[in-house]
């Protein structure tokens, strides 16, 4: 799988699995774009690490809660390049709470980033692939069609995310536009390690049947693979890694705890 | 303004909280600033004076004290985004 010469931005690329992401699609010889809000060094960090691996990177900053700033960020990209081949929506935020403790501004918050910037961002996008095609891949978590402690809000937003996938899927499949999601169960960054302090989430490492927690690395070759040709047939779908968690769950109800 | 006049004025519009009630030793809790709050106060005090605030340097804050003396520190610092 060869990403020789495409271009491809990654929201919230300068940590966690968007790093993870930006270095795998570089290691595949695509020029990166990553995309970060709060944490400037580390993106620095992560774009000299993509030039290390002999390709082509940059930072924006950009808060993608903001539609404005998300308009000013892809026109920096037309004006400069002028055209964009890959597309990863992975920039997060989230309010960890009970579906009953939420209120607006945290339901704002969390959408806007986590579900509107998804539309936003691909409206954009496509306009930079057409003629040429291009790939969307977005990501979603196990949040969505599972229920998580404390995560409903963030559960709703990948929800969206899904469905978003599937109906981009279709309109821009005539653009040679291919879209699709990765889910991840907790993946171990430094988010995670932020939830677990707080009580939010409980070490899922027993639960896993492969026997480790998910790392970014592992969504990061889901998404390559899903930006390569090989995965041209896959459309709308929504793609698990979780180490069988899910499909696994009821195996539990017969484990001694 | 000051420093720490411009960050109670940035924490007292995202909290609603009365900036007479807060001081230096103020807890988030007692302003009743929750998480996201917090975070909304980081993003506009980063824009505010161009810095960046690790969350792993947030997490230590105890009070408003803490947030402002940090805030002061790095300012004086002279870092700019």
């Amino acid at each position: 799988m060869s990403l020789e010469g495409r271009l491809a931005l990654v929201t919230g690329g300068g940590r966690g699995i968007g790093q993870a992401i930006a270095l795998k699609l570089a290691s595949q010889g695509a020029d990166i774009i990553v995309n970060f809000f709060r944490h400037r060094s580390t993106a620095e960090q992560t774009a000299k690490d993509i030039e290390a691996l002999g390709v082509k990177a940059e930072t924006i900053r950009a808060n993608v809660g903001d539609p404005a700033k998300i308009d000013e960020m892809f026109d920096m990209i037309g004006n400069k390049f002028g055209r964009l081949d890959i597309l990863i929506n992975n920039a997060a935020s989230g309010v960890g709470r009970p579906a009953m403790d939420v209120d607006v501004k945290a339901w704002e918050w969390t959408m806007d980033i986590n579900a509107r910037a998804c539309l936003l961002c691909a409206q954009r996008a496509a306009k930079l692939m057409e003629g040429r095609g291009g790939k969307i891949v977005s990501i979603s978590s196990l949040g969505s069609p599972f229920v998580l402690p404390n995560y409903s809000i963030v559960g709703v937003s990948k929800a969206a995310v899904e469905a978003l996938t599937r109906y981009l899927a279709i309109e821009l499949a005539p653009q040679g536009i291919c879209v699709n999601a990765v889910a991840a169960s907790a993946v171990e960054t430094e988010a995670l390690k932020f939830y677990f302090k707080e009580g939010l989430v409980k070490d899922n490492r027993q639960v896993t049947p492969v026997g480790r927690m998910v790392i970014p690395e592992d969504v990061a070759n889901v998404v390559a693979f899903l930006c390569s040709e090989e995965a041209f047939m896959i459309r709308g779908q929504t793609i698990i890694v979780d180490g069988g968690t899910s499909v696994g769950l009821f195996t539990l109800l017969g484990k001694e705890s | 303004m000051t420093v720490e006049e411009q960050v109670r004025e940035i924490v007292a519009k995202i909290t609603h909280a009365d900036k007479s009630v807060i001081t230096r030793e103020s807890t988030f809790k007692e302003i009743k600033a929750d998480s996201l709050d917090i975070v909304q106060a980081l993003v506009a005090v980063e824009e505010a004076f161009g810095i960046e605030i690790p969350d792993e340097e947030a997490q230590k804050f105890q009070n408003f004290g803490d947030f402002v003396s940090y805030v002061e520190d790095r300012v004086a610092q002279g870092e700019k985004v």
